[in-house]
C-alpha cells in the first residue's frame, strides 16, 4: 500500500488512542497503556465489561464514532469476525491508524480467515489506513507510553527503534535493552504484515528522527526487491541489524538449472545483507550485543583492537577470540613499548598486546599502573578499539569492603576518562565466574555507565567485528 | 542477426539450446566459445575451418539433456576428416540411445584450452527478481554449494565481492606457484551478465557453466538460457 508518511508517524505518535474491545479480568491494553501521556478511551459494547473498564477509571464508549476527538490510533482486540466492522468504523472516522492484535485470519491456512483478511485489506487500502498487523502486538512508543505490554520501558530520550515479526521478540527486546544501556525509541510488532510490509516500516524508521539504530526480526518478506531498495537506503543512513528467522527453509520451486537449484532462501537473503551491508545476527543476544556496541561507543575506525587481559590463560584466550572474529591484534608502537618496558612486570605478565596485566595494576601491583597502561595506550597510534577484561572472579576479593569498593570506582573513572580521552570504542568483557550474584552489581554499574559488556570473549569479539564492518562499507561523515 | 529468443518463443520453447544460449550472449558482449549449428558432415567440417582447429562437435536435441551420455560430444578434433567423421558417430550413436528424439543437428564449437572453472549464474527469485551467482566449478558447486549470491543489478563492489566471497577463492589467487585468475576479467564478465539481466526480463534461468578462467581473460565454454514462461 502506498503509505503516507504523516499519517504512519501521527499512527505511531498517537496522542489518542482508543482500545476496542478490551476484556477482563486483566483488560491488558487499557492496563499497559495506563501510563500513556495523551487521552485513552475504551471502546466496548458488552455491559459485562464496561463494568469493569470503567471500575478502572477508563472512559468507555458502545462505538468508536462516538469518541468525541480525532483518534490517532486505534487497538483492536475484538475477535475476528468483528474485525472487519471495528475496520470499517476506523475508516468512517478516519482514524489516523489501526493496531489488529485479533488473530485468526490468514495465517491460520483457513478459508474464513483468509477472506476476513481479505476484506480488512481491500476496506484499509481504500482510505489509505494504515493498519499494523492483524495477529501482532502492535506498538511500543517508549516516549509516549504506548505499551504493548506492561514491562516495556517508558524513556523520552531513545534511539533505536526494533521491527519485529514476533511479538515475543519485539517485546524482549525492547525490555532486555535498558538494562543494557539501550534506549529504545519504538517497537513495533508487525504480525502478517498485510497492509503495511517490512519495507514500508523500515522506511518510515529510515526518516524517523528519533531513530538513530534500526533492529529488525524477520522470518520473511512480503516484497524482497522494494525491501532491498529500501534497506540499501536506510544503511547509508544509520545502522539496521536484521535478525533472519527460519533459516532452514528449503526452497520450493522447479527448476531448470544449476543456479536456480543453489538459490536457496537463506543463500539470497546472506548475499543480499552483504551486497547493502547491513548487519545480520542470528539470535536474541546477538542482536542485543550488536546493538550495544554500536549506541554506546563511536564508530570504529579500523580492526585493530587493544586487548586488555589479566591473566596469562586469559590474554590466549582473549586473542584467539578476536582473531577468530577477523579483528587484528597489531603490536604496538615502539615508543609504546619503550614506555611499557620502564614499570610493566614481565614477570608472570606481558605488554605486547594482548596484556596479562594483573600482576603489574592489581593483586601484587601498583594500582597507579593501570592509569600509566591507559596513557600510553591511548596515545599509541597504532589502534582502533579497545577491549578490557576484568577476571571478575579472581578480583572480587581485592575489590571487597569499602577500600576495595573504592579502588573499584576509581579504575572504573580511569577507564570513563580513557574513553572520553580516545574517542574510540571500549568494550567490556565481565566473566561470570564463580560468583555470578556479587559480580552483577559490577555488570549493572558498567551498563549504568553506558558500556557494552560481554560475558564472554568471542560474544564481545563477533559485536565488535560487526560493526566495525557495517562502518568500513557506510563510513560515518 | 537472428534473435534467438524469438525463435525459441516461436518454437514455443523456453529453454534455449547451446548454440542460441552462446549466440544469445555473444552479442551481449559476453565471451563464449563460438558455436554453431551443422545439420551435415560437410557443413560441420567447414564451420570447423572457420573457426580453426581443434574443435569440439555436440549433439543438439531438445530431447537429449545429458549429451556425453549418448555418446553426443567429441573433444580434441584436429582436422575436417576427424570432424566429418564424428560427426556421424555422434548422429548414429545419439539415433540409437533414444530413437524417438528429434536431433536438430549437431553444433560445432571452439575448444578452448582448459582453465580454472567457475560458474558465473543467473535465476529469478519470487521475492527478489533476478539474482546472480558465482561460484567455483565442479565439484565446489556440486558437492560444497561453495557459491556467493547478488541481487541484480550489480555494482563493481558486489562483482569484487562476490567472487571474493566465496570459500574457495584462494584456489583463484593461484597456489603453489600456479598463476592466479584473472579476476578482473571474471569481474567484467559478472557486471555484463547482471548488465544482460536487467535488460532482458524475459530471461528467467542462466547458466555459465563452466567458464575457463585463464591468468589472462576468461571464457564461457557452455551456456544455458532459460526463459520466463509466457
Amino acid at each position: 500500500m502506498q503509505v503516507d508518511p504523516k499519517r504512519l508517524a501521527r499512527a505511531l505518535n498517537p496522542q489518542t488512542l482508543v482500545v476496542v474491545g478490551d476484556k477482563g479480568p486483566n483488560f491488558q491494553w487499557l492496563e499497559n497503556n495506563k501510563d500513556f501521556e495523551g487521552k485513552l478511551y475504551s471502546v466496548q459494547v458488552d455491559p459485562n465489561e464496561i463494568a469493569g473498564i470503567e471500575e478502572r477509571g477508563y472512559t468507555n464508549f458502545t462505538k468508536l464514532e462516538d469518541v468525541p476527538e480525532d483518534v490517532d490510533l486505534v487497538i483492536c482486540a475484538v475477535p475476528r469476525n468483528v474485525a472487519p466492522y471495528i475496520v470499517n468504523d476506523a475508516v468512517k472516522k478516519h482514524v489516523g491508524g489501526m493496531v489488529i492484535f485479533t488473530a485468526g485470519f490468514a495465517e491460520t491456512g483457513e478459508e474464513l480467515g483468509a477472506q476476513l483478511q481479505e476484506r480488512i485489506i481491500e476496506m484499509a487500502r481504500a482510505e489509505g489506513l494504515p493498519i499494523v498487523g492483524p495477529n501482532c502486538m502492535g506498538v511500543h512508543n517508549a516516549r509516549l507510553g504506548v505499551k504493548f505490554t506492561a514491562d516495556q520501558p517508558k524513556v523520552g530520550d531513545g534511539n533505536v527503534s526494533y521491527i519485529t515479526q514476533s511479538g515475543t521478540h519485539g517485546a524482549s527486546l525492547s525490555m532486555l535493552s535498558p538494562q543494557l544501556g539501550i534506549k529504545v525509541t519504538r517497537t513495533v510488532s508487525i504480525g502478517n504484515a498485510v497492509v503495511l510490509n517490512e519495507a514500508d516500516y523500515l522506511e518510515f524508521l529510515r526518516d524517523d528522527p528519533d531513530t538513530h539504530y534500526i533492529g529488525m526480526y524477520l522470518e520473511g518478506v512480503k516484497d524482497g526487491r522494494r525491501f532491498f531498495e529500501v534497506l540499501r537506503e536506510t544503511v547509508k543512513k544509520k545502522p539496521v541489524v536484521i535478525w533472519k528467522g527460519g533459516q532452514n527453509e528449503a526452497g520450493q520451486r522447479a527448476t531448470r538449472s544449476h543456479t536456480a537449484s543453489l538459490a536457496t532462501s537463506q543463500a539470497l537473503w546472506d548475499g543480499m545483507m552483504r551486497q547493502v551491508g547491513a548487519i545480520g545476527v542470528n539470535t536474541l543476544d546477538e542482536m542485543l550485543d550488536v546493538m550495544a556496541c554500536l549506541v554506546h561507543n563511536k564508530p570504529p575506525t579500523g580492526r585493530r583492537v587493544a586487548l586488555m587481559a589479566m591473566t596469562g590463560g586469559q590474554s590466549v584466550a582473549i586473542s584467539d577470540a578476536f582473531g577468530r572474529a577477523s579483528l587484528d591484534v597489531p603490536e604496538l608502537s615502539a615508543s609504546s613499548y619503550e614506555r611499557l618496558g620502564e614499570f610493566f612486570n614481565i614477570i608472570g605478565g606481558s605488554y605486547r598486546n594482548p596484556f596479562d596485566m594483573a600482576g603489574t595494576i592489581g593483586m601484587a601491583g601498583d594500582p597507579g599502573n593501570f592509569y600509566k597502561i591507559l596513557d600510553i595506550l591511548a596515545e599509541d597510534p597504532n589502534l582502533d578499539s579497545f577491549v578490557y577484561e576484568f577476571s571478575a572472579g579472581f578480583f572480587i576479593r581485592q575489590w571487597r569492603g569499602e577500600e576495595g569498593q573504592k579502588q573499584l570506582t576509581d579504575m572504573l573513572d580511569g577507564l570513563d576518562r580513557f574513553r572520553e580521552r580516545v574517542g574510540r570504542p571500549l568494550i567490556l568483557v565481565v566473566h561470570p565466574g564463580h560468583l555470578e550474584a556479587e559480580i552483577l552489581p559490577l555488570k549493572q554499574e558498567l551498563w549504568r555507565r553506558n558500556y557494552a559488556v560481554y560475558g564472554n570473549f568471542d560474544r564481545a569479539a563477533i559485536a565488535l567485528s560487526r560493526v566495525t564492518t557495517y562502518y568500513e562499507a557506510h563510513p560515518p561523515a | 542477426m537472428s534473435d534467438p529468443i524469438a525463435t525459441a518463443r516461436a518454437a514455443g520453447r523456453t529453454l534455449l539450446t547451446e548454440v542460441e544460449s552462446k549466440e544469445l550472449l555473444h552479442n551481449a558482449g559476453i565471451r563464449v566459445t563460438q558455436a554453431r549449428l551443422a545439420t551435415s558432415a560437410d557443413e560441420a567440417a567447414s564451420i570447423a575451418a572457420e573457426f580453426g582447429f581443434p574443435v569440439v562437435l555436440k549433439v543438439v536435441s531438445g530431447d537429449i539433456a545429458h549429451k556425453s551420455d549418448v555418446g553426443g560430444v567429441e573433444l580434441g578434433l584436429a582436422d575436417a576428416g576427424a570432424v566429418r567423421a564424428a560427426y556421424d558417430r555422434i548422429m548414429a550413436s545419439a539415433k540409437q540411445a533414444v530413437p524417438t528424439a528429434k536431433i536438430d543437428g549437431v553444433s560445432v564449437q571452439q575448444m578452448a584450452t582448459p582453465g580454472t572453472e567457475v560458474i558465473v549464474g543467473l535465476t529469478t527469485d519470487a521475492q527478489f527478481g533476478p539474482v546472480m551467482m558465482f561460484g567455483l566449478g565442479g565439484i565446489m558447486v556440486e558437492v560444497l554449494k561453495d557459491v556467493a549470491f547478488r541481487i541484480v543489478p550489480l555494482e563493481q563492489r558486489d562483482a569484487k565481492q562476490i567472487i571474493r566471497e566465496i570459500k574457495g577463492f584462494p584456489v583463484l589467487e593461484g597456489f603453489r606457484g600456479k598463476p592466479g585468475a584473472d579476476l578482473s576479467a571474471l569481474e567484467s564478465m559478472i557486471l555484463q551478465v547482471s548488465e544482460f539481466a536487467a535488460s532482458h526480463p524475459e530471461v528467467a534461468e542462466l547458466d555459465l557453466n563452466p567458464v575457463f578462467a585463464y591468468p589472462d581473460g576468461a571464457i564461457a565454454v557452455d551456456a544455458r538460457v532459460v526463459l520466463a514462461a509466457e
